[in-house]
């Protein structure tokens, strides 16, 4: 939103960030497990991107950027900095060890996604 | 066959591989951009190396001449907009082989004339942009639990924030202590909003302002590069996520110290 795209565009990144973060909630309801929920829902949105931006003629990656910018755990970096100066080593511990593992998650998943596209897209142009 | 000589065709092709790069672009598009150009022009020889700091490129007419030039890139803004109309215009150059052009100008005076006018485009109008991040920094507080009066707060703290964030980029500071200084001034606005108003929760402000500066664009294309074999360029992306993400936490907790030794 505040990258300088121009015009209804900024309306279809705002909706595939409306569906990561709606999708990573009802997940976490059913399977309560956090990564796993933040894993599916950058899945589904990192498909969705790949559909849209196919269908509006822009780059795959300006809508990607957009779209996971929800999930990026800025609030359990947060929290962790706090720990540590409350000089709270266990808990800054774990809560660093829990950001590092959603960033990991979410590039497994923006990477799964635009390996399985290419490989798509590899195959539709040999059939 | 190639109708304009190989200098003036490396030149366009390292001119759209640049704003590219400036703007924001995954090096692996940088290339795939300057290839279409070239092809686009008749030519056929085609090599080139990306990084995020340069762009090396040499492009040969088939015989005994070659060109080859290097461009070092500066500076770095994020710019999805130059990105997309960049790639609209090589594509029409590429795929359409031009067909769209006006007829009384040559193909290569309209490529030449679109990248001036892309280049010299401009972006929102900054109160714009300041009100976006006000938006932003709103609206995560919202989705991190914030009540009304605290959304109200952490819109003003991210419109003064994204504002100072453009001030603070024409000093002479590296990523790194740019976002430092941000994040300490969303530190300090939000503990004097707290002398002001005593109920409110700090921790859902200060989030809500932070996220303005996570580096999703570097994470982001840190990932697509690595993935797309180009290790050089998605390492030094990498890097760059984390400077910066080491910049935000070391700027907010040492402002949060240093209130709690003066203040506490």
């Amino acid at each position: 939103m505040r990258s300088n795209l121009k015009g209804w565009r900024v309306l279809l990144t705002g909706l595939g960030g409306g569906i990561c973060y709606a999708s990573y909630l009802i997940i976490l309801h059913y399977t309560e497990s956090v990564l796993l929920s933040v894993f599916l829902a950058i899945i589904l949105v990192c498909i969705y991107s790949e559909v849209v931006a196919r269908m509006v003629k822009t780059p795959v990656s300006v809508f990607v950027i957009c779209v996971i910018i929800p999930l990026v755990p800025g609030r359990t970096m947060y929290y962790a900095m706090r720990a540590y100066i409350s000089s709270d080593m266990a808990l800054a511990s774990s809560l660093i060890f829990e950001t590092l593992m959603i960033a990991g998650t979410i590039s497994i998943a923006i990477a799964v996604v635009a390996s399985a596209t290419s490989l798509v897209l590899r195959l539709q142009q040999r059939f | 066959m190639p109708e304009i000589s190989l200098k003036m065709c490396s030149k366009l092709a390292l001119k759209a591989g640049s704003i590219i790069l400036e703007s924001g672009g995954a090096t692996n598009r940088v290339e795939l951009m300057m290839y279409k150009v070239c092809k686009g022009f008749g030519f056929e020889e085609i090599e080139s190396f990306v990084t995020p700091t340069g762009i090396f490129l040499s492009i040969g007419d088939g015989k005994n001449e070659l060109s080859t030039s290097i461009r070092r890139v500066e500076q770095r803004r994020i710019d999805l907009g130059k990105i997309t109309d960049l790639t609209r215009v090589v594509n029409t150059l590429y795929e359409d082989n031009c067909a769209k052009c006006p007829p009384e100008m040559t193909k290569y005076d309209y490529f030449r004339q679109e990248l001036e006018k892309i280049d010299t485009q401009q972006p929102y109008p900054s109160f714009v942009t300041n009100l976006c991040g006000a938006a932003t920094s709103g609206s995560f507080c919202l989705i991190f639990g914030g009540t009304g009066l605290e959304f109200a707060l952490a819109m003003i703290v991210g419109f003064i924030v994204s504002a100072s964030l453009k001030y603070i980029s024409l000093l002479p500071v590296n990523n790194f202590l740019l976002n430092a200084i941000a994040a300490s001034i969303i530190v300090i606005l939000s503990k004097t909003m707290q002398l002001g108003f005593q109920s409110i929760n700090l921790d859902t402000i200060i989030v809500g302002g932070i996220m303005i500066l996570v580096p999703g664009l570097s994470i982001t294309n840190a990932i697509r590069d690595t993935m797309s074999g180009d290790l050089v360029a998605g390492t030094a992306r990498g890097v760059e996520a984390l400077i910066i993400t080491v910049g935000i936490v070391a700027g907010s907790g040492a402002m949060l110290k240093l209130w709690e030794i003066i203040l506490g």
